[in-house]
C-alpha cells in the first residue's frame, strides 16, 4: 500500500490528477458549506441580479434568473458524482457477472452473452443513450438508466478478456481438481484477478460518465431545471455567446476539470496497479 | 513547346485578363440576408408560422392587405368589396399578372379557397365557414358563408392567391381530379403573384428570392435585389454574423440579452406590435386547477413587473408590454392601458384560502416549451412566486411536437403550459376563438379545456355581429369574463423585436405609421429600403 502511495506520489502528473479529483469530490460532499448561495441549487429568482459577469460575491457571475453560477457548480458536481457512482455501481456488477460466466463457462453461454454484448457495442453509445432516454421521462434516475445501459459492455468485454487467460492458469486447474465449484472458482480464483484491471477502468470511465450525461443534458436529455447540472448549464449559456461567456466558460471548465482529473488518475492507478502485479 | 502549345496558352492567358477586367459601369446588387426558425413551409395553404408568413407574404398577394399606421383593410388585389347577408362579393384588379405570366382572375380566387378548404392545413380554419366562391365573371368573385362571420374581410389577408394554370400543369401524384392538389409542386416553387419570386429553397436550410420585375405595383430600385431567408440558425451564430456585417435582420426568437447585446454594438432594433400576447394556461379540468379560486389565487401570484423586466431590451424597448386583460391593448374589447395587471399577494392568499383544494397536498406541473429558452426562465419564476403560497410545483420541459400531442387531451395536458398566441388577422376573433371557445379545446392554443358557458355567448356574439360598437361591448363582457374565471394568467402584451444592421431600413418596422397590424406583413421586402454602406 504504501507502495502505491509512493508510485501515486513520485509522478506529478499522478499528483494534478489527484488535486482535481479531490477538488471535484471536496467540493462536491461539502457543496452546502462551501457554496455562497446554496439556496441558488433550487427554484430561486432574482432579477436585481441577473445575468452579471463575475463580481464580488458572484465570482463566477449570476446566470438569467440571477442565481450563483458558481454555487450552482459546486451542486452540479454533486449530481455528477451521484450519477457517476451509481451508474458505475450497476454497470460494474453487470459487466463482471457477464465477462465472468462467458470467459469461464465458454460453450453456448459465452457466445450468447459475448454476442449481446457485441449488439451493445455497436451502437454508438450517445445513440444508445439518447434512444432510451427518448422513450422515457427526461430525470435523474433515467439519465442513470439511459448511461448504465451502454456502460456494462465495456467491463463484459474487458473481464471476458482477463478470464479467458486466467482460466488457463495453474492455480485454477488446481482449484478445479479438488473440486471446487463454477462459482467458487470465478468469484473467489479469477475475480480478484481482474480487479486491478476493473479498478483502472472505472477510474478512467468516471470521468467519461459524468461527460456523456453532460452530452445528454447538453442535448435535453438529462436532468430538468430547477436542478443544477452542467451540461445544461453549457447549453443554456451557449445561446448567450459571447457576451455572457461566464454561463458557458465556467461549465465547461469544470466539466473540464473533473474528466481530465479522473483520467490522469486512471492513468496512474493503471501504472500503479500493473507494476504492482 | 509546339506553336500550338503557345498559342493556346496566350489564347488561356488574354481570356482570363479579359474576364478580370470591368466591363462597363457595374450595379452592385443588394443582397438582404435575415434568418427565421427551422423549417419555411412555401406552400401558402400550409403556411401558419411566421417563417412560413413571411413567404406567404412575398411570394403570394391577397385580396387585401392591413391599412399602415391604422385600423382596417385597404383593397391589393381587389379593388372592392360589399357584403350582402352572407355573401361577400370582391371586384379584382385587371392588370395583376402571376410570375409565370398568366393573367390573375377570379377562378383563380375560387381555386385558393378550394385548395385551402380541400388541404384543410394551416390556417384553413379561417376559412371552414365559407360555404363556397364563386366566379360570377372574370374579375368578381363571390364568398358564401354558411353562417354570418363579422371578421371575414380579415380573414382574406389568409387567403394567398395561387396561380390555378401553373398549378394545374404540375400536379403529382394523388387520387380524384385534382390529385395531389400541387402540394409538392407548390412545396418546392412558388405560383404566386408577389414581388419576389423563389428562385431557391430548402425547407430546413434557406430559400432564396429574387425581385420580381412585372409586380403590377413595381418595386422600388431600393428594395432588395435578392433576398436570403436561412433556417435555424443558432442565437450565438446570428449574433456573430450580425456584428460580422454578414446578417441583416434577426428573427424574433433571438433572447433579450442577445438583442441588447447587439444594439450596444450598433445594431438597430425593429419592432412589431399589438397582435398577440404571453399566455400561461391553466387546464381547468384538472384539481386543483379546475377551481377558479385556485387559478385566480395563482394570477394574482404571479409578477408581472419581473416579467416584462425579463424581456426589456434597452430602457426604452422591450419584448412586451404589460398586459391589461385577456386582450392585447389596441385590439378591439382591450382595456385601456392604465389597467395594467400587478401582482398581489394578500390577494393571492384570499383566493388560496378560497380555494377548495389544501394547497400543502398540490403539486402543479409547470412546462415550457423545449424549443423557446425564454420560457424556463418564466417557469423558474412561477415556481419561486407559487411557492411562496406553499404550493409546491415541478417545472417540465416539453418539445413542440410532444406537447401538441398531449394536450389534445385534458388528463396529459399539464396543469400550466406558456404559449405566445397572435391574432393571426388582427381580429380579436382569432385570437380568442381558438383558445377559449369549447369547440376548439384541445388544440395548442387551447390546452386550458376551457367549457363556459357566458364565454362561448360572448364569443358568438362577437363573431356574429356586424355592428363594430356591438361587436366591441362583446369583447369588453368578454374580457372582463375572462379576467374573472382566469383560465388563463395574461403574461404580457407581446411586441417582436428584431436587430437589423444598418444596411437596411424597414419604415415597416420602424415607424408607427407605417406599421401593419399584422405579424410578418412587416417583412414586405419590396417596402425595404438597402443602404449603400
Amino acid at each position: 500500500m504504501r507502495r502505491i502511495f509512493y508510485i501515486l506520489l513520485s509522478n506529478p502528473l499522478s499528483v494534478i490528477g489527484l488535486v482535481l479529483v479531490g477538488t471535484v469530490v471536496f467540493s462536491a460532499v461539502f457543496a452546502d458549506f462551501i457554496a455562497p448561495f446554496p439556496s441558488h441549487r433550487g427554484a430561486v429568482v432574482d432579477f436585481s441580479n441577473f445575468n452579471q459577469p463575475p463580481h464580488w460575491p458572484n465570482i463566477f457571475g449570476t446566470d438569467l434568473v440571477g442565481r450563483d453560477v458558481f454555487s450552482r457548480i459546486l451542486y452540479a458536481y454533486r449530481i455528477s458524482l451521484i450519477l457517476g457512482v451509481v451508474v458505475l455501481a450497476i454497470a460494474v456488477p453487470i459487466g463482471v457477472t457477464v465477462g465472468l460466466a462467458a470467459g469461464y463457462l465458454g460453450g453456448w453461454t459465452e457466445f450468447c452473452l459475448m454476442r449481446l454484448t457485441d449488439v451493445f457495442l455497436s451502437i454508438p453509445p450517445l445513440v444508445l443513450a439518447m434512444s432510451v432516454m427518448g422513450l422515457l421521462e427526461p430525470t435523474l434516475t433515467n439519465g442513470m438508466l439511459a448511461v448504465t445501459t451502454m456502460w456494462w459492455p465495456w467491463y463484459a468485454r474487458l473481464v471476458y478478456n482477463v478470464t479467458r487467460s486466467e482460466a488457463q492458469e495453474g492455480y485454477v486447474l488446481a482449484a478445479e481438481i479438488i473440486g471446487a465449484s463454477r462459482l467458487h472458482v470465478m468469484f473467489r480464483e479469477i475475480l480478484p484477478n481482474c480487479v486491478p484491471s476493473i479498478v483502472t477502468k472505472m477510474t478512467l470511465d468516471l470521468g467519461f460518465v459524468i461527460l456523456i450525461a453532460s452530452s445528454l443534458s447538453f442535448l435535453g436529455l438529462g436532468v430538468q431545471a430547477p436542478t443544477p447540472d452542467l451540461g445544461s448549464m453549457v447549453a443554456e449559456g451557449g445561446n448567450y455567446l459571447p457576451d455572457s461567456w461566464w454561463l458557458t466558460v465556467f461549465p465547461s471548465l469544470a466539466i473540464l476539470i473533473a474528466v481530465f482529473g479522473f483520467n490522469l488518475l486512471g492513468d496512474a492507478f493503471r501504472q500503479v496497479l500493473g507494476s504492482d502485479q | 513547346m509546339n506553336v500550338l502549345a503557345k498559342t493556346a496558352a496566350a489564347a488561356l492567358l488574354s481570356a482570363s485578363t479579359l474576364a478580370l477586367m470591368p466591363t462597363g459601369p457595374a450595379f452592385a446588387e443588394t443582397v438582404l440576408r435575415l434568418d427565421e426558425v427551422a423549417v419555411g413551409e412555401l406552400d401558402p395553404a400550409k403556411a401558419s408560422d411566421y417563417a412560413d408568413s413571411i413567404l406567404m407574404f412575398n411570394v403570394y398577394d391577397t385580396l387585401v392587405v392591413p391599412a399602415q399606421g391604422a385600423p382596417g383593410l385597404v383593397p391589393h388585389l381587389a379593388e372592392s368589396w360589399s357584403a350582402d347577408g352572407n355573401s361577400h362579393t370582391f371586384k379584382l384588379r385587371k392588370d395583376v399578372k402571376f410570375q409565370s405570366g398568366n393573367p390573375l382572375t377570379a377562378e383563380d380566387v375560387v381555386f385558393s379557397l378550394d385548395r385551402m378548404k380541400a388541404l384543410g392545413a394551416g390556417l384553413s380554419y379561417l376559412f371552414a365557414n365559407v360555404d363556397r366562391a364563386e366566379a360570377a365573371d372574370e374579375n368578381t368573385v363571390t364568398f358564401v358563408l354558411k353562417e354570418p362571420y363579422a371578421p371575414f374581410v380579415a380573414s382574406m389577408l389568409r387567403l394567398p392567391i395561387v396561380d390555378k394554370k401553373l398549378v394545374m400543369e404540375n400536379l403529382g401524384d394523388g387520387d380524384g381530379d385534382m390529385k395531389d392538389w400541387g402540394q409538392a409542386f407548390l412545396s418546392a416553387n412558388g405560383a404566386g403573384s408577389g414581388a419576389y419570386k423563389v428562385t431557391a429553397h430548402n425547407p430546413q436550410q434557406e430559400t432564396v428570392m429574387a425581385k420580381s420585375a412585372d409586380y403590377f405595383l413595381g418595386v422600388p430600385d431600393a428594395a432588395p435585389d435578392t433576398v436570403r431567408l436561412r433556417y435555424g440558425l443558432e442565437p450565438a451564430t446570428v449574433r456573430t454574423l450580425i456584428a460580422q456585417g454578414e446578417h441583416d435582420i434577426s428573427s424574433q426568437w433571438l433572447p433579450p440579452e442577445v438583442l441588447k447585446a447587439l444594439s450596444q454594438d450598433g445594431a438597430q432594433l425593429l419592432t412589431e406590435s399589438g397582435t398577440g400576447g404571453f399566455y400561461v394556461k391553466m387546464n381547468t379540468t384538472k384539481a386543483p386547477l379546475d377551481d377558479p379560486e385556485c387559478r385566480l389565487a395563482l394570477a394574482k401570484a404571479f409578477d408581472y413587473s419581473a416579467a416584462i423586466k425579463m424581456i426589456a431590451v434597452t430602457d426604452e424597448i422591450s419584448q412586451g408590454s404589460p398586459a391589461t386583460g385577456a386582450i392585447p391593448v389596441g385590439m378591439l374589447g382591450a382595456n385601456p392601458p392604465s389597467n395594467e395587471l400587478s401582482r398581489n399577494l394578500d390577494e393571492a392568499k384570499k383566493h388560496m384560502d378560497a380555494c377548495r383544494y389544501n394547497v400543502g397536498d398540490q403539486n402543479i406541473e409547470i412546462s415550457w416549451i423545449a424549443e423557446v429558452p425564454l420560457e424556463e426562465r418564466f417557469a423558474l419564476l412561477m415556481q419561486a412566486n407559487f411557492a411562496e403560497l406553499g404550493i409546491q410545483s415541478e417545472i417540465k420541459k416539453m418539445p413542440w411536437a410532444l406537447f401538441a400531442e398531449q394536450v389534445s387531451k385534458a388528463e396529459n395536458t399539464p396543469h400550466i403550459s406558456q404559449l405566445f398566441v397572435n391574432a393571426v388577422t388582427g381580429d380579436p376573433d382569432t385570437l380568442l376563438y381558438g383558445m377559449y371557445d369549447s369547440k376548439a379545446a384541445g388544440t395548442w392554443q387551447s390546452p386550458e379545456h376551457l367549457n363556459d358557458a357566458d364565454v362561448d355567448k360572448l364569443l358568438e356574439e362577437g363573431r356574429v355581429n356586424s355592428d363594430e360598437a356591438a361587436r366591441s361591448k362583446a369583447y369588453h363582457e368578454l374580457n372582463n369574463r375572462l379576467m374573472a374565471i382566469a383560465p388563463s394568467i395574461y403574461g404580457y402584451d407581446r411586441q417582436s423585436v428584431f436587430a437589423a444592421s444598418n444596411r437596411v431600413k424597414v419604415p415597416a418596422l420602424s415607424d408607427p405609421s407605417k406599421a401593419f397590424g399584422l405579424d410578418g406583413m412587416g417583412f414586405t421586402f419590396r417596402l425595404m429600403e438597402m443602404q449603400d454602406n
